[in-house]
């Protein structure tokens, strides 16, 4: 199951090659889908592919280093009775998450997706949900 | 033979349109997507006692009765009363397809034949006479794609554009496009009988602001509403714009000559639409460049360099179904073509609308007087100018007279308490500015989306001009005698 976590870090840690040491570490290799360092500090949003148990191993790792870590729960949804796949939201999804197959339908990737919501409003008919635990 | 208009590039392509026009006898087009001009002409048969409606509302959607009693036109872009943006004239015409019950509320003024003042009651399709879609202007032959200049988002009838050239819209089908695959229009014309949202309808006029010599082409559809399916009929929202329908459409061409087997044949590539700049709220918007229907459809089109994303805006999945359908329509003999009995303009004009007053411009009215400052002069200097003069803005320019900042007397206030000694250390430099040559209209929108009170105006090389208040348009305001 691909689960996805908040890594935040505090300016020195950002020094650090925690990422690279965690991904040594685990064996474990993870989708940077969202990064945004600064002289403060980042975030980074990863998504990990992984048995259950793996992932929480790496989260547990990253914690160990004095990383915050937030598992994001969220879920987007397609609804594809409602969606009449017009390509509204195609352009405003910054991950390609939602993407046009050959045969000009409408597709989401979750695993891609990084809930910036800019889609939701976009679509015509309501047909994309995004959910909050 | 039938064949799909894509299939009829294929065959162009392949064999020439000679051949072409030897072999294929119908070519079926299709097209899906938001049409604003549309609504239905809805009779709702008389009450006891009789009222004869004034006003009336659609589960809140208020629809036109300035006809005879009981007769209403639901037009697709009315917003609800009661749910705004998130429901419209589209939305009840797609729940009237749908079968679903409908709110219907009426008041009246009261006569001796219509003594009734009230009325409220439910109705579905079934429990009404006719309900016939009736769109003044659809099926654009083609249609410009849209970008954005500005540093906003923006949100148009075009979609959702983001800043800097962010993305790209278009709507249309290209090669599908119906009136595109008959430019000329030998075969289409008045009585033409077509494919409209899942029924069989008719062509009854040109459409409005038909503009066939810009290829702008448009067509004035019929049909029964009862008919039709809500697969191609669909009530939308457009982010912070408005409600439309989206409506599917499509028209069959009998190949008659070898001229009409060409333009049926013409690909994607050779369909071109200017890139339109949005950012510019002008009747005409500046043009970046020609894009063709294949750059769109790839997904990504070039602007300065850089591969921005593409948004298609209409179905190009169900245009390509709408087309199908129709095919096999013709195929199984559901579906008969028509001989137009009168042919749709091939000159008109799509005139400007006649104004009598002068739009002002943001040169007009700005204030050309403008106290600045520069980013090195002292917070104590500038806490001067602000209680000696009563205004919130204070532009800060370089040695050159740009723009580079602005600080308000708030800014001041703060950077008072805080012991700041300069003022490029409080200066803002993300600043809403407008041009000289930009209406003013434009601008005051701005400022109530922004909720600033003032602007400063500067020219194409960044230059200060002046600036641009509240004040100063209240002032116009007035004049306007609004
Ligand atoms: S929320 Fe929507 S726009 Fe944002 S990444 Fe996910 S799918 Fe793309
Ligand atoms: S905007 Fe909505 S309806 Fe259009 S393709 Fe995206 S999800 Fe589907």
């Amino acid at each position: 199951m691909t689960r996805k976590v908040l890594l935040r870090y505090s300016t020195q840690k950002a020094t650090e090659p925690i990422l690279a040491s965690v991904i040594k570490k685990t064996e474990i290799l993870p989708n940077i889908l969202y990064a945004e360092l600064s002289t403060k500090g980042g975030e980074i949003l990863l998504s990990i592919d992984a048995p259950d148990k793996e992932v929480d191993k790496t989260i547990a790792l990253f914690k160990q280093k004095g990383v915050e870590v937030q598992e994001i729960k969220r879920a987007i949804e397609l609804d594809r009775d409602s969606c009449f796949d017009c390509g509204a939201c195609l352009s405003l999804c910054p991950t390609g998450a939602l993407y046009m197959t050959d045969d000009k339908s409408v597709e989401l990737d979750e695993n891609k997706c990084i809930y910036c919501e800019l889609c939701v409003p976009s679509c015509p008919v309501r047909a994309l949900k995004l959910s909050k635990f | 033979m039938v064949v799909t208009a894509e299939e009829m590039v294929e065959i162009v392509r392949e064999r020439g349109e000679v051949e072409a026009a030897k072999e294929v006898d119908i070519v079926t087009t299709g097209t899906f997507g938001a049409m604003c001009s549309s609504g239905a002409w809805l009779n709702f048969g008389h009450a006891d006692p009789p009222i004869k409606m004034q006003r009336i509302w659609l589960n809140d959607v208020e629809a036109y009765t300035g006809v005879a009693a009981v007769d209403a036109y639901i037009g697709a872009t009315q917003l609800s009363e009661t749910h705004g943006f998130e429901y419209g004239g589209g939305h009840v015409i797609e729940d009237l397809v749908r079968g679903k019950e409908i709110k219907v509320r009426a008041i009246a003024y009261g006569t001796d034949c219509y003594p009734r003042k009230e009325l409220e009651t439910t109705v579905t399709k079934d429990d009404i006479n006719q309900a016939v879609l009736c769109n003044p202007r659809n099926a654009y032959q083609s249609y410009v794609a849209a970008t954005n200049s500005r540093d906003e988002t923006i949100y148009t009838y075009m979609g959702t554009l983001l800043p800097n050239y962010g993305n790209v819209t278009y709507s249309g089908s290209g090669s599908l496009s119906p009136l595109h695959n008959d430019p000329n229009y030998e075969t289409i014309g008045i009585g033409t009988r077509i494919f409209l949202g899942g029924a069989q309808g008719y062509i009854f006029w040109e459409g409005t602001q038909h503009a066939p010599t810009k290829a702008m082409g448009t067509i004035m559809t019929i049909g029964n509403l009862k008919e039709m399916d809500a697969r191609y009929i669909r009530g939308v929202t457009v982010e912070k714009y408005g409600t439309s329908l989206y409506v599917g459409l499509g028209i069959p061409i009998p190949i008659i000559n070898e001229r009409v087997a060409k333009t049926t044949g013409i690909s994607d590539g050779e369909i071109k639409t200017d890139l339109t700049d949005y950012g510019t709220p002008r009747r005409d918007r500046p043009i970046l460049r020609e894009v063709t229907y294949s750059e769109l459809k790839s997904g990504k089109v070039e602007i300065n360099g850089n591969e921005v994303l593409v948004s298609p805006m209409s179905s190009l999945k169900r245009a390509r179904e709408i087309a199908g359908v129709l095919k096999k329509w013709i195929e199984e003999k559901r579906f008969f073509l028509s001989q137009p009995v009168e042919g749709l303009s091939t000159d008109q004009v799509f005139k400007p609308m006649k104004q009598i007053a002068g739009v002002p411009f943001v040169r007009d009215v700005m204030t050309r007087e403008v106290v600045t400052a520069k980013p090195s002069d002292s917070i104590a200097s500038a806490a001067k100018i602000f209680a000696k003069r009563n205004f919130d803005h204070l532009p800060i320019v370089d040695a050159k007279g740009r723009l580079v900042g602005i600080a308000t007397s708030w800014d001041i206030a703060v950077a008072v308490g805080t012991g700041k000694k300069k003022l490029s250390e409080v200066l803002s430099s993300k600043v809403i500015t407008a041009k000289e040559d930009e209406p003013v209209d434009a601008v005051a929108r701005r400022l109530e989306t922004h909720k600033i009170s003032g602007v400063p105006v500067i020219n194409a090389r960044g230059e200060l001009r002046g600036i641009l208040t509240n004040q100063d348009l209240s002032k116009l305001l007035g004049g306007r005698g609004r």
